[in-house]
């Protein structure tokens, strides 16, 4: 695994779309920053549970409820990766 | 998804160690391959006794001891049990622990009032959502919240233990509806009078009369009953009360 907390944005990118589409099985021509999460990649509020056990599995990193405050599009979530990589 | 490995599943059952809730242990041992998690507060001799005798019917255990109205202690011990069992899933949760102190509401010291509270409504969010998380997950999980008769048409001189299973009546109802996707199932059971610790005051010979079945429940009654909410066999039924009273109103 690539240091984490040396991770650029690029690659922070790169790993959440990998698991977006292996994972949530996520169509990859669905994925642009814009994305909104629950509408495009059609994540129910259910989902979020899976994608805070994977953000944990992939990123080392604990997301809380209150971390999706203001998360509506995929630009905002790699957003709050690299903030919590930090 | 990715494939999942396979887990060692537990149904966890709380105040496993007498009454009702060492029926329960029992019953899952017959009828299930879960191992059993026998939770209990202070008596541990009853709750080893009722390990022997799960191991004596085949099935295999380990005891929990914690007090679930006490969100630390439950957090410490779920978290560190599952350090050290990172293969396995909570998958049945039997919120079975409980306790009565009855007085007529203008008697009730607060203390009463919140003891009660804090072990039937507390423990039943202080276990529960501390597993929840692991059981959508996983996709599957059977949540089995013991109330009473008391719950749904209140007694009197137990107004604390009335408000207490009332209120886990309506988390029951809406919890079923946030998981159901997620092919977990929540349910509550509600029964009468039964033969335990909990009713050895009451007077059976005086109470039966208005009971039309003519005799108080057995813990092992009940326990078929958990048994079969705990089975894939109940996948259909969830948010559901049911009353198992020997036909007393309710």
């Amino acid at each position: 695994m690539s240091n984490l907390a040396t991770m650029t944005k690029e690659d922070i990118i790169i790993k959440t779309n990998a698991f977006l589409i292996d994972e949530f099985e996520v169509d990859e021509d669905d994925i642009s920053s814009d994305a909104d999460l629950k509408e495009t990649l059609e994540l129910d509020s259910l989902d979020y549970v899976d994608l805070v056990v994977s953000v944990e599995s992939n990123f080392n990193v604990k997301l809380n409820a209150d971390d999706f405050t203001g998360i509506v599009t995929l630009q905002n979530f790699y957003d709050l990766l690299e903030k919590k990589l930090k | 998804m990715k494939e999942k490995t396979e887990k060692i599943k537990y149904a966890l059952v709380t105040g496993g160690s007498r009454g009702i809730g060492s029926a329960i242990c029992l019953q899952l041992a017959k009828d299930s391959n879960y191992k059993l998690l026998i939770n209990y507060r202070g008596n541990k001799e009853a709750a080893e006794a009722t390990l022997e005798n799960v191991k004596a019917l085949g099935g295999q255990g380990e005891l929990l001891q914690f007090d679930v109205a006490n969100a630390e202690q439950v957090a410490t011990v779920l978290d560190n049990w599952q350090d050290n069992n990172k293969d396995a899933i909570i998958e049945v949760i039997v919120n079975n622990a409980g306790i009565t102190k009855d007085n007529l509401f203008m008697w009730m010291k607060r203390e009463d009032w919140t003891n009660v509270i804090d072990t039937s409504l507390h423990g039943f969010f202080n276990v529960t959502n501390h597993l929840i998380q692991k059981l959508l997950v996983n996709r599957y999980g059977r949540i089995i919240n013991m109330v009473s008769v008391s719950g749904l048409k209140g007694t009197a001189g137990q107004t604390n233990y009335s408000a207490a299973k009332g209120a886990v009546i309506a988390a029951t109802k809406a919890l079923a509806q946030e998981v159901a996707k997620r092919k977990i199932t929540v349910n509550a059971v509600a029964p009468g009078f039964i033969v335990s610790d909990m009713t050895s005051d009451l007077d059976e010979k005086e109470l039966k009369k208005m009971i039309p079945v003519n005799r108080f429940g057995k813990a092992e009654e009940v326990a078929h009953l958990v048994s079969f909410l705990a089975s894939d066999k109940s996948s259909y039924i969830t948010g559901e009360v049911i009353n198992i009273n020997g036909g007393i109103y309710s």
